[in-house]
């Protein structure tokens, strides 16, 4: 019976076909997406209204910004929902061990190795994050080189030693201070007379013109993005790999 | 207060936070923040549509981040935009939210016991999503909030049981091909105009005359596809019964008046202001042959509603037949099937409400919801039963409840625009509600068993022991949000010239056929 699922399948890819006649040609400057006045001012405007060379992150952190807060919400949630619904639900078949749970000690050529790589991959971290604003990168990607470098922890030694440095309740709170970091910058904006992450407001308390203080606040969302990334994807790696238990783990 | 639109949404977000440090300092902390959080998105929320009403253009517009240029008067940011519409589905959203927040102190720690700082946070962010949806000008952000309530009520659900996660497992598999269409979707439209505003797409599609344009036909397909798999339309409802169902008892009283209304409105939205109404009813054939599918999707929603044994299924299915009639409303293509339509959202939302809510009491009270254990609730607990019997009236339609009057219009459109088999149909399945619902009050009333026969010693009584019939009535925090809701679907339709009267000055610039369409 398995081949019925081929009808729906040979449907799409009709459809699909029937509406790419219709496309514009592959980089056509005259395509209705680069004709748009919203496309030509990203191109033309964005240097001059935030001094953001990197196009891409003045669209995502500032034009685009309140998508990208509830972006980061929804990795919060995505943290949140798997703890909500692993945690209390392992642990009921007492006695028994669990695939993951491997008695081993830590190999001591892999650990030194880690022990070197860490905090290299934090500082590229880092640098991925605050260099988000000139070169590809930015909050998710540096969170995502960040959270990995505690994996890193947790695979080469075990989980209780990563757990120590960045344990659960550390990881929701720090993934709540991004949430905070994010919209508080975008409360601030709001009280200090615009809309909601008009960063431009901020240079009421910043001391730089309209533009830098765009460039700054973007700088502080990424931060934020960042915290709550690095904490989720940990928090997600701990609670997947052993069940929502936090004992033993790969 | 200018800002009230976008504190609609932030209010729940800051609580949410809130609730998840807070509440790990201490669990107790969680519901007052909860409830504090709904309270002040309502104050916010009837701001916002007393802003509208009293704005000359019926809306209410509002640029985050502050890009309004000269060069492009709709933006280069994201806009929120309350127009009547938008502002009356978020004003259901966060009320049906403060009554179930009010609700929900017993439920949860009861049925996720240790979980209050997860259960609080997800449950309003949920209300942060859904009403998001009903306020954005944007449809690409449309899709960020139709994910960030996704997630959230997979979370939801699959919190309860392991029979809930297992049913949250369909509709995660459902509900993310929903999404995923819908996304290509506006990818395609994306393409073809240039611009991801809501106002913005219907100029382009106008200007370029792209109705005839294959892609924007597929778009419309794919777009229109999403939302239907997502509001659990008939042949797409499988996930629906069971994780409703099975998940805890505040859940299912959130997301069940909502999730699908909302996406109702997504499709209201879609059709209206998005392609338009040339492009949707002309251009396309939805309109020929949706009616029909509705026909299908009622008759086959209520039989299976009469199938079950047990309240909680039983009104599953009868969200997926209410989907019918409001989807119906729709593509019948009349003005008062659109009156219908908006205004069975509204209604359908309260006493959906209404019902879970006192299914909630009564599992709490019977330890069960199948048909069988409902025997002498009258005696025991009669508001929570008057509650539920005024919801069940609604649902039927009978007058003064709300339900009434937005069938009412239901019907008037299927006659008004030829659609016999729209109005037989919506005859058909009062038919079936007023079965559904009589014979469970019978089961509550009478002291008669499944196969008929006669459990009581004749004449009144109810063959049950005096413990059972004791006056016992549901906790405060359970019964008076029931009450509220049961007071409400009574206003709205006692007062439903009002509601009305803004529908209709929505309704107004788009010139939809008071007659026949064709």
């Amino acid at each position: 019976m398995k081949w019925i699922s081929l009808i729906p399948v040979v449907g799409v890819g009709v459809l699909l076909l029937f509406a790419a006649q219709d496309f514009p040609e592959w980089g056509d400057p005259q395509s209705p997406a680069s004709q748009s006045p919203v496309a030509s001012h990203f191109i033309n405007n964005t240097g001059v209204d935030t001094e953001v060379p990197n196009m891409v992150t003045a669209v995502l952190a500032d034009y685009r910004g309140f998508d990208t807060m509830f972006e980061t919400v929804v990795v919060f949630i995505a943290g949140i929902a798997v703890l909500a619904i692993l945690k209390g639900s392992g642990g009921r078949r007492r006695g028994t061990r669990r695939a993951y749970e491997v008695e081993a000690e830590p190999d001591i050529i892999v650990t030194h190795t880690v022990r070197l790589m860490v905090p290299v991959i934090q500082i590229f971290a880092f640098y991925v994050l605050a260099h988000g604003h000139v070169s590809p990168g930015g909050g998710f990607q540096g969170g995502v080189v960040m959270g990995a470098s505690f994996i890193l922890v947790a695979l080469a030694w075990d989980l209780d030693h990563a757990l120590v440095r960045m344990s659960l309740p550390r990881c929701m709170a720090i993934a709540a201070a991004g949430i905070i970091i994010y919209a508080g910058i975008g409360f601030l904006s709001m009280f200090l007379g615009g809309e909601f992450l008009d960063y431009a407001e901020l240079e009421k308390v910043l001391p730089v013109s309209r533009e830098m203080a765009r460039y700054h606040a973007m700088l502080g969302v990424e931060i934020g993005v960042g915290f709550t990334v690095t904490s989720i994807m940990f928090a997600l790696y701990a609670n997947l790999s052993t069940e929502g238990r936090l004992k033993g783990g790969l | 207060m200018d800002n009230a639109i976008a504190w609609i949404l932030l209010f729940p977000l800051i609580g949410s936070i809130a609730c998840a440090l807070l509440g790990m300092v201490n669990r107790k902390l969680c519901y007052p923040i909860s409830v504090l959080s709904m309270v002040a998105a309502t104050w916010a929320s009837v701001e916002t549509l007393f802003q509208a009403v009293a704005s000359p253009t019926a809306e209410v517009s509002y640029i985050f981040g502050g890009w309004v240029l000269d060069l492009f008067p709709r933006g280069v940011g994201i806009e929120f935009r309350a127009d009547l519409l938008g502002a009356l589905i978020a004003l259901v959203v966060v009320g049906v939210g403060l009554i179930v927040s009010m609700y929900a102190k017993l439920p949860v720690e009861k049925e996720t016991p240790r979980k209050e700082a997860l259960y609080y946070p997800l449950f309003l962010l949920q209300i942060t999503g859904l009403a998001g949806i009903a306020l954005t000008g944007d449809a690409f952000n449309l899709y960020v909030l139709i994910e960030v309530a996704a997630l959230t009520g997979y979370g939801l659900i699959a919190i309860g049981s392991n029979r809930a996660a297992a049913a949250t497992f369909n509709y995660l598999i459902l509900g993310t091909i929903g999404a995923s269409l819908y996304l290509l979707g506006v990818g395609y439209v994306y393409i073809k105009t240039g611009t991801l505003n809501m106002v913005g797409i219907q100029e382009v599609i106008a200007t370029n005359g792209l109705h005839d344009s294959p892609t924007m036909q597929v778009a419309f397909v794919l777009i229109g596809l999403g939302i239907l798999i997502k509001m659990a339309f008939f042949p797409f409802h499988a996930w629906l019964p069971n994780a409703y169902s099975s998940a805890p008892t505040t859940t299912s009283c959130l997301l069940a008046p909502l999730v699908t209304k909302v996406m109702i409105y997504v499709m209201i939205r879609m059709v209206l202001t998005v392609f338009g109404v040339e492009f949707s009813f002309e251009s396309t054939l939805w309109s020929e042959f949706m009616p029909w599918l509705v026909v299908i999707a009622i008759v086959c929603a209520a039989v299976m509603a009469l199938a079950q044994r047990e309240i909680k299924k039983m009104l599953a299915y009868l969200i997926v037949a209410e989907v019918g009639y409001m989807v119906g409303g729709v593509w019948i293509y009349n003005y008062y099937g659109f009156i219908g339509s908006i205004f069975h959202i509204i209604s359908d939302a309260c006493m959906t409400l209404c019902l879970f809510l006192a299914t909630g009491i009564i599992l709490r009270a019977c330890k069960t919801t199948h048909f069988d254990g409902l025997r002498g609730l009258f005696s025991k607990m009669p508001l929570t039963m008057i509650g539920f019997f005024v919801g069940g009236f609604s649902i039927i339609g009978l007058p003064p409840t709300c339900g009434f009057f937005s069938k009412w219009y239901l019907i008037t459109g299927g006659m008004v625009a030829e659609r016999w088999e729209y109005m037989v149909v919506l005859m058909f399945s009062t038919m079936i509600m007023v079965v559904l619902f009589f014979r469970l009050i019978e089961r509550i009333h009478l002291a008669v068993s499944e196969s008929g026969e006669d459990l009581g010693k004749g004449h009144g009584d109810l063959g049950l022991t005096k413990e059972q019939t004791t006056f016992e009535e549901a906790p405060l925090s359970m019964l008076i949000p029931l009450l509220l809701a049961a007071s409400i679907v009574m206003i709205i339709g006692i007062y439903n010239q009002e509601v009305v009267d803004q529908i209709e000055l929505f309704l107004a610039p788009f010139n939809l056929p008071k007659g026949t369409g064709h």
